[in-house]
């Protein structure tokens, strides 16, 4: 049996009055890939930012049911969203790095917990940024402002700083959307490599990309998921016409 | 259709028309700034008093000779051999005709005289002071008003024997203008700035959105547009009797003055401050609480500093609004000119120092110009900045 790190069960999200996911469960394993796919509105970035409550952001936004990484309920009481971020990171669908040098983008996250010390900064950098197959490009640039980077290599900055936080899983809303085929290529590889150290949710719009590199895919429908499996049976032999449908590209 | 077409060439004609004439009207004034003020510029205009000061002197026992002096190519100067001495009919900033000292040889029985007032032991005649009179034992006194010549001649005279020297400092300097109103931009940004920084930082970042900050938003916004004389009754009911209660001060003062202008400014930094909170990206504010940042730090890490050019701008229309401020600092700060400033004390800004002149009778109109052409001056100085701040943050933020 495969070790969940984050176990969704029966969750209701609702902006006000409008239910943006129904009774969604659904399981992320340790060390793998899963895709969440669907037609655009049927709620993947929100399913995604419940997982590390980015959603407490907007207001209007309440969340039922029972969500758990390591066995703990992350929106029962008296839980510490900042541990949860720190241990659940994210890259978003622009890059977007702060408007400062690579290296401060990168210790930012570090920084801000309280890290001080030098040469441990340094060290973390060093080390986030080989995990991000981006070394290589800006060792020798590492104080020239981040907005200087291509898109593809800001996205891949945006890895480098989630993952100098040394975190468990890392959410990935369509990283490549904005990136041109290369990039995303790059994007891509790196997925492949991570995927060794975290956990990896991703959510795209590329049935091509989903098979290439997730292990498990869940497929989401106005709300609901519809059919979650390992990647493969989903897209050889899905369990329903809607599934069947949307991964062939017949549907919306 | 030929009907739409004349009154699209006059709608079009009345535009040029009107820039024709604002940038007539803008030209005009600062022709009248340049021509008036342009004469009276100079350095010595920016350090020294404004009060003339007098002085009566005596000559201490000297060697008769005759020094060499230095060429003076200027009909205007007269060369005293005898003294070391050259004098300049000059006309002073009210435009009467006065005998200037051109220069003192460092020799001369003029550079360090013996002062004939009580307490003071010596007196220096330099280069810019005014000649009043001059005493001699036995004959006739020199009058500045017979005209630096015969003054010259007369000095030039082996009969005469000094018996004193009437003379005084040029005055008619901005100094003490000056220094209020550096001590009132320093003291103005000091309370306003952070103030207005936070404040918009709170509007922006923590207030939550309801009728009550909507309110208040609004109200600031109003603010901006209230006439400054209203900030001024405001300053000498509120802030005069503070600060008369809380410092040395006795009567209207500049940490008064001060107080009023930061309420002046603070719509402005709030304002500015908030336009450019407001366009930094929401998803930088996302990426660092997705790693953990708490709201605050975020807000004063990532969010404020892509504010900080916002924070300079503001920072600079807020000194040019110190600057050009007069009608509320009339009532908070006093409209007298001093030498001597003091926080505690009245003075007044280059602005109240011009509407000081222009209430004098005569009004010095060449002294309110040069003064003028300093604020235009500055202000422009301070646009241009805010125009380099901009594009040198660009530049910066590309690198
Ligand atoms: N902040 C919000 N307030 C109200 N409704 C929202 C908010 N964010 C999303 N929604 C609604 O929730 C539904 C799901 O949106 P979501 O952004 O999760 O979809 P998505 O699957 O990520 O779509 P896309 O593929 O276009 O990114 C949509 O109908 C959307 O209109
Ligand atoms: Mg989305």
């Amino acid at each position: 049996m495969m070790e969940k790190v984050i176990s969704v069960e029966n969750c209701d999200l609702f902006y006000g009055d409008f239910q943006a996911l129904k009774d969604v469960s659904l399981p992320i394993y340790r060390h793998k890939v899963t895709a969440l796919i669907g037609p655009s509105g049927c709620g993947k970035s929100t399913f995604l930012r419940t997982l590390n409550r980015m959603n407490d952001l907007i207001a209007s936004c309440k969340v039922k049911g029972s969500i758990q990484f390591n066995h703990e309920e992350t929106y029962g009481n008296g839980y510490d969203v900042i541990e949860l971020r720190k241990k659940v990171g994210m890259v978003f669908q622009k890059p977007n790095p702060f408007p400062m040098s690579i290296f401060d983008n990168i210790a930012f996250g570090p920084r801000q917990q309280g890290l001080k010390d030098k040469v441990k900064l340094k060290e973390i950098v060093e080390k986030a940024l080989k995990q991000a197959a981006l070394w290589d490009e800006v060792h020798d640039r590492l104080n020239q402002s981040a907005l200087s980077l291509s898109g593809g290599q800001q996205q891949r900055l945006c890895i480098a700083r989630a993952i100098a936080m040394e975190p468990e899983v890392i959410l990935m809303d369509e990283p490549t959307s904005a990136l041109d085929p290369i990039a995303t290529q790059k994007i891509e590889n790196l997925i492949e490599e991570l995927k060794k150290d975290y956990t990896i949710v991703i959510v795209t719009h590329s049935m091509q990309q989903a098979a290439r590199i997730s292990d498990y895919t869940a497929f989401f429908y106005m709300g609901e998921l519809l059919e979650f499996d390992d990647t493969k049976t989903l897209f050889v032999s899905p369990k329903l016409k809607q599934t069947e449908d949307y991964v062939t590209g017949r549907f919306g | 259709m030929r009907k739409t077409r004349l009154s699209d060439r006059l709608l079009q004609i009345s535009t040029m028309l009107s820039t024709l004439v604002s940038i007539v009207g803008l030209g005009l004034i600062f022709q009248f700034v340049l021509s008036r003020g342009l004469s009276l510029l100079s350095i010595d205009l920016f350090t020294s008093n404004y009060y003339a000061h007098n002085y009566i002197a005596e000559l201490k026992p000297y060697e008769e000779m005759t020094y060499s002096m230095p060429n003076f190519d200027d009909e205007d100067v007269y060369v005293i051999e005898r003294y070391g001495l050259a004098l300049r009919q000059g006309i002073d900033l009210a435009g009467n005709g006065v005998v200037e000292v051109e220069y003192v040889h460092p020799d001369s029985p003029f550079n360090t005289m013996i002062s004939a007032e009580v307490g003071v032991d010596t007196v220096d005649m330099n280069a810019n002071n005014i000649i009043d009179r001059i005493s001699y034992v036995d004959h006739p006194t020199s009058l500045s008003r017979r005209g630096a010549e015969v003054m010259a001649s007369e000095l030039n005279d082996p009969q005469r024997v000094i018996n004193q020297v009437f003379f005084a400092d040029l005055g008619g300097g901005i100094r003490g203008s000056l220094i209020t109103t550096m001590w009132l931009i320093f003291m103005t940004l000091l309370m306003a700035l952070p103030m207005g920084v936070l404040t918009a930082v709170y509007f922006n970042e923590f207030a939550p959105v309801n009728m009550l900050t909507k309110t208040m938003r609004t109200f600031i916004e109003t603010l901006t547009g209230v006439p400054s004389i209203i900030y001024g009754l405001l300053g000498i009911s509120v802030f005069v009797p503070l600060t008369v209660a809380l410092t040395p001060a006795v009567n209207t003062n500049l940490i008064a003055g001060s107080m009023t202008l930061a309420v002046i400014i603070l719509p402005i930094i709030i304002r500015t401050t908030e336009e450019s909170l407001r366009v930094v990206p929401q998803d930088h504010r996302a990426a660092s609480l997705a790693l953990g940042a708490n709201k605050t730090q975020t807000t004063f890490k990532v969010v404020l500093p892509q504010a900080t050019q916002g924070i300079l701008t503001s920072t600079f229309l807020a000194i040019g609004r110190i600057i050009g401020e007069s009608a509320a600092l009339i009532f908070v700060l006093g409209a007298i000119v001093r030498d001597r400033v003091s926080i505690f004390e009245q003075s007044t800004s280059l602005a109240v120092h011009i509407w000081s002149m222009m209430t004098d009778e005569p009004a010095n109109i060449a002294l309110s110009s040069t003064i003028a052409l300093l604020i235009l001056a500055v202000v422009l100085i301070l646009n241009v900045s805010i125009k380099l701040s901009v594009y040198l943050f660009e530049k910066r933020g590309k690198q």
